[in-house]
């Protein structure tokens, strides 16, 4: 008969007469006992052998138990240095600090001497001295015994052992024993005579076109193991969160705009009705530029009419700030501290001519603020950005195209908190539930933009707007808690590697 | 945004309604104002939006809680007393020629009216003042002051505002002078100092003068107020002693200068609308610019505080489109009423309904008709309206570099390497020095940098003219993970460029890096070769010098047969220079010659 090597090592392996251990069998073959065991019962199923189980029972010295069969048990070196210092002073009891120091205890090790030397008899403590029972006989002690037949590989007398478990000294494994055992079949096989079948690692080409295969048995894997990690390509987590808005965005209606990084202040905030002299424009918040400085071209019309804007409002109830309006100023280069600037250039018909109504554009691109670098801030990210444009649009409007964008990454119930911007009158701020912990977090800011940006740009219909931080939107989704791993320089690979993919 | 301390009894007592804390801050939040913790001596920390600048003390929160409670409804102008002093203004410094002010008598300051007025002083010269730079306001002890005659009726203009009848007088009364002197001439005692100081000593040794001696450094002759005395206040800086203003203080004499006259006098409002609901009683001051006085308003004469209203037209139409819904005559009135406004209804000749809406002094934020809209919506309660998707139809896109990124960081990804996202902002360091070049150097990387004025960091001080540096940064911050690292970016890089409007050349270009060990030239080359031919083109690699790279071991990257970027093997200074120990190869070039 023919069977697999495994299968043919335990058959020959087993008796008829007795039942043997799996792990002996395996011992004395090439075979891993798991491997012995499989054979074992797949023999079983064919009736070839008996399989019976055993629970068994080993014990095993902890490394304290270990320290004490080199040392001596903590006790006994107390009862002993007990006994030479008392019998170098005199009388029969010693001073508890000399023993201790004698004995070369410390620490725990005296509580444990003291303690074990008072239960098994070793003699008395009293008012810090120690009388040793000079009858007491430490060769005699049965724990210290059972400790030495485990050492040696002996089987220890019962009733230490549990001392010796609860004392910590020796743990108590349970297993589960196998023992195999030849049948009558089993037996007529082998007389019979069984042949291994040849067993293969790797399927080859060879085989295949040979034909050999169907002659061959295949080795078994350990199939549950895990295998090493692979080296894998992967898309930026927070790439991911940004294309996934991309999708949205697109899905929704919505055209991506593309601009400059590098900007003048004129399209920045100049075109969004703030003021000269607010103190987002000031050094502290944003990146002016030293080399270039300025830009070269606006066009004048549109200089003249943001200008006017600026000082005199629009409208015949229009009213401006009261603050100067420099050109120079706004020529001045800076990293765009918002995307609106994009929004601005095409409002102003600058990026793609004039755009007429309706229209809905996007942007996923990063802006720059003079922030300090820590968990929550980054000197740039990614902001998002989206405006839609129609012959009359309401705050309710403004409501739903943002209530339909959160509701695709599973926030929903916003609440609208009025608040204020420059350049945009009604103004929101968005606030959402979070998709874990169900806290009412701030989600994005939005408003209908003012007159005195639109009329200026030539837009002489509604515009609305919204935005908020891609990162932010991404920390909400994923629980990350530090910005630093999800954007910039600073990644750890790890969690590149590891964060989960999402959809 | 400003954060003001207020004290929630206080607020209770003053808004004249008991409802306890959680209430109180729900109705806050309401307004737009958000709650940002409680100080040791259990105030409330609220954080406000910088447009509502007349909720910056404790008496405009109470104000503003009863209109939202419809106990106060309509316009509240405080009644003015005509004046008795007047402020002659002459010879000021040109970079500070304006000042308005107003007297208020009768106050009871106790502890907690003191402390508020302190805090909405600092808040506005937060916001409003720009710091002190643009408006200053000095409180000052009316008792203290001895006026000098006031001058004659003057030559130019006199405006006679305020609700009440109020004519300028002249001929009597008290004068005050807003004028200046010489840094170092003039002698006073400072507020919270001991002894008589210069000006300039007080810009220098006194704490607060310290602290605000910028706003004065450029001048010639720094801004000084004089009463028949002498010099009592020296604006922005620091009051004198002489008037303090302490609890017993009850006529209060209230001055702002500044660089604006039109910013002074709303900060003046303010304030005194805050002082009238502490019971004060607002007495005008007649301001008089003499006829050589710098700035805008030589010659002229006016009373303040100017608490004229000023008026909007909102058609009823707009109300509606805006808010999105329908609304009836009542309502929009109701509303305009709930917000400390007054709306009149007319009908046009034309049929159109519209309002006449009346706005307050102290509302510095409504600049057009549209603030009145976002008034009405404010009482009407926005999250009141129902959502609704606009019934516009628009077809969405990605542009074309967009898309073109996408698939080549698919490809990337596809080669197995893991994609990055890096700073843009970097510093010379790391894309010159630590990579071996030049920015001379003729060379991929090399250029000038787009550079930023004043940089707070040193390692954060330019855009970076190529990515590669970046992407070894990121192999030097992970030698603690597994090996091998296959690094790739798609992203910015920009250089100076004349020809560009904005001086900056922006673009795209594609990174990849594999730091492994026994990692070649012929590695990058493979990937390099997959990702062009990928998209359809052709690449060459002929040899190149470039000083980041090994010598011999260096290609231009051509595709279809333009120069587009440089591929080789990493130069072991510059692996060594980023602690990296073991070889890596790499290639960058431009994302359009993909295109």
């Amino acid at each position: 008969m023919q069977l697999p090597e495994a299968q043919v090592a335990v058959l020959r392996a087993a008796d008829a007469q007795e039942n043997r251990p799996i792990t002996d069998i395996a011992g004395e073959t090439a075979f891993k006992p798991e491997t012995m065991t499989g054979a074992a019962f797949a023999l079983e199923e064919e009736g070839l052998v008996t399989v019976t189980e055993a629970v068994t029972e080993t014990l095993e010295q902890t490394d304290e138990g270990r320290a004490y069969i080199e040392n001596g048990l903590p006790e006994v070196r107390l009862y002993e240095a007990a006994r030479a210092v008392g019998a170098e002073t005199g009388g029969d009891g010693a001073a508890m600090g000399a023993v201790i120091d004698a004995a070369g205890l410390d620490g725990e090790a005296v509580d444990i001497a003291l303690a074990n030397f008072a239960r098994k008899g070793y003699g008395e403590i009293d008012s810090g001295e120690v009388h040793p029972d000079p009858d007491a006989d430490p060769e005699d002690d049965p724990e210290a015994a059972a400790l030495a037949a485990l050492a040696a590989g002996e089987e220890p007398a019962e009733s230490p052992v549990e001392r010796l478990v609860d004392r910590g000294l020796v743990t108590r494994h349970e297993g589960t024993r196998r023992l195999v055992g030849l049948t009558q079949a089993g037996v007529t096989e082998l007389m019979a005579g069984v042949e291994a079948t040849e067993q293969v690692d790797r399927l080859t080409p060879e085989l295949l076109t040979s034909g050999e295969w169907r002659d061959v048995e295949f080795a078994e894997y350990n199939v549950a193991a895990e295998a090493d990690d692979v080296q894998a390509g992967r898309k930026h987590p927070l790439r991911r969160m940004a294309d996934r808005v991309k999708n949205v965005f697109v899905g929704m209606g919505f055209e991506e705009m593309q601009g400059p990084t590098a900007d003048a202040d004129f399209w920045i905030h100049d075109c969004l009705f703030m003021p000269q002299d607010h103190p987002a424009r000031t050094h502290w918040d944003r990146f002016a530029l030293e080399q270039p400085e300025a830009i070269d071209d606006i066009p004048p019309a549109l200089v003249e009419r943001v200008r006017t804007a600026h000082r005199e409002g629009v409208g015949p109830d229009g009213e401006g700030y009261r603050s100067p309006w420099d050109e120079g100023f706004a020529r001045k280069l800076a990293l765009r501290g918002h995307t609106t600037s994009l929004t601005a250039r095409h409002l102003a018909g600058e990026a793609l001519g004039d755009l007429e109504p309706p229209q809905r554009w996007f942007s996923v691109e990063k802006a720059y603020r003079n922030d300090e670098l820590d968990a929550t801030h980054l000197l740039e990210f990614y902001q998002i950005e989206g405006w839609v444009m129609a012959e009359e649009l309401s705050v309710r409007d403004l409501m739903g195209t943002f209530t339909e964008f959160y509701r695709q990454f599973g926030i929903t119930d916003l609440e609208f908190k009025p608040t204020y911007n420059p350049y945009t009158e009604p103004s929101f701020e968005l606030f959402g539930r979070h998709p874990e912990t169900d806290e009412l977090i701030e989600i994005g800011n939005s408003g209908l933009f003012r007159p005195e940006m639109l009329e200026p740009l030539g837009v002489d219909c509604d515009v609305m707007a919204w935005g908020l931080a891609l990162e932010r939107l991404h920390m909400l989704a994923t629980g990350a808690e530090d910005i630093r791993d999800v954007h910039g320089t600073l990644v750890d690979l790890e969690y590149l590697r590891t964060e989960e993919v999402t959809y | 945004m400003p954060v003001v301390e207020v004290d929630p009894d206080e607020l209770r007592e003053l808004t004249g309604r008991r409802v306890d804390d959680d209430d109180l801050l729900a109705d806050l939040f309401g307004l737009g104002i958000e709650f940002e913790g409680e100080t040791d001596d259990g105030e409330f920390k609220l954080e406000f939006e910088p447009d509502r600048l007349d909720w910056l003390s404790v008496e405009g929160l109470a104000r503003a809680l009863q209109y939202h409670y419809g106990e106060a409804r309509g316009i509240h102008v405080p009644s003015t007393n005509d004046p008795e002093w007047t402020i002659e203004v002459q010879n000021t410094p040109p970079e500070r020629p304006y000042v308005t002010g107003a007297v208020v008598r009768g106050l009871d300051l106790d502890a907690g009216t003191l402390d508020s007025l302190i805090q909405l002083q600092e808040k506005l010269h937060a916001t409003m003042g720009r710091s002190r730079s643009k408006g200053a306001i000095g409180v000052h002890d009316l008792t203290m002051l001895k006026g000098a005659p006031a001058p004659a009726a003057g030559t130019g203009d006199s405006d006679t505002p305020g609700r009440g009848d109020g004519t300028a007088r002249g001929g009597r009364g008290k004068s005050v002078t807003y004028t200046s002197m010489d840094p170092d001439d003039e002698r006073f005692v400072p507020l919270e100092g001991n002894e008589e100081m210069s000006p300039r000593e007080v810009t220098e040794r006194h704490h607060i003068g310290r602290e605000y001696a910028d706003l004065v450094a450029e001048m010639e002759r720094y801004p000084a107020i004089y009463d028949d005395i002498g010099l009592f206040s020296f604006p922005p800086v620091v009051n004198g002693r002489r008037t303090e203003v302490s609890e017993s203080s009850r006529d209060l004499l209230v001055e702002m200068t500044g660089t604006d006259q039109w910013t002074v006098d709303r900060m003046l409002n303010i304030v005194c609308y805050a002082l009238s609901a502490r019971g004060g009683r607002v007495e005008r001051v007649t301001v008089q610019y003499t006829d050589d006085a710098p700035g805008e308003h030589a010659g002229r004469r006016f009373d303040r505080p100017d608490l004229e209203t000023k008026g909007k037209r909102i058609t009823h139409d707009r109300i509606e489109s805006v808010l999105g819904r329908e609304f009836d005559r009542e309502t929009v009135l109701d509303c305009l009423e709930r917000s400390g406004l007054e709306g009149t209804h007319e009908t046009g000749d034309d049929g159109t309904d519209s309002y006449e809406v009346e706005v307050p002094p102290y509302r510095v934020d409504v600049l057009h008709p549209i603030d009145v809209v976002d008034d009405i919506g404010r009482a009407y309660g926005f999250n009141d309206l129902q959502p609704r998707y606009p019934d516009v139809s628009t077809v969405g896109g990605r542009h074309e570099r967009s898309r073109l990124e996408d698939a080549v960081r698919e490809t990337l990804v596809g080669l197995g390497f893991e994609d990055l996202l890096n700073f843009y902002m970097t510093s010379n360091r790391e894309v010159f020095e630590r990579m071996n070049l030049d920015p001379t150097d003729d060379a991929v990387g090399a250029g000038r940098p787009v550079r930023i004025k004043e940089p707070f960091s040193a390692e954060y001080t330019i855009l970076r003219p190529w990515a590669l540096p970046s992407v070894l940064q990121v192999l030097e911050n992970n030698t603690h993970r597994s090996y091998p690292q296959h690094l790739s970016e798609v992203g910015l890089v920009a250089v100076c460029d004349e020809s560009e409007n904005t001086g900056v050349a922006e673009y795209r270009t594609v990174t990849g890096a594999l730091a492994e060990p026994g990692v070649s030239y012929e590695d990058a080359r493979a990937r390099l070769q997959a990702l062009v031919r990928a998209f359809d083109s052709t690449l060459e690699t002929p040899p190149t010098d470039h000083p980041s790279f090994i010598d011999g071991r260096t290609a231009s990257v051509v595709v279809d047969g333009e120069s587009v970027g440089v591929v080789g093997e990493l130069h072991p200074a510059v692996l060594v220079g980023h602690d990296l120990e073991l070889p890596v190869v790499a290639f960058e070039l431009r994302l359009d010659a993909l295109q």
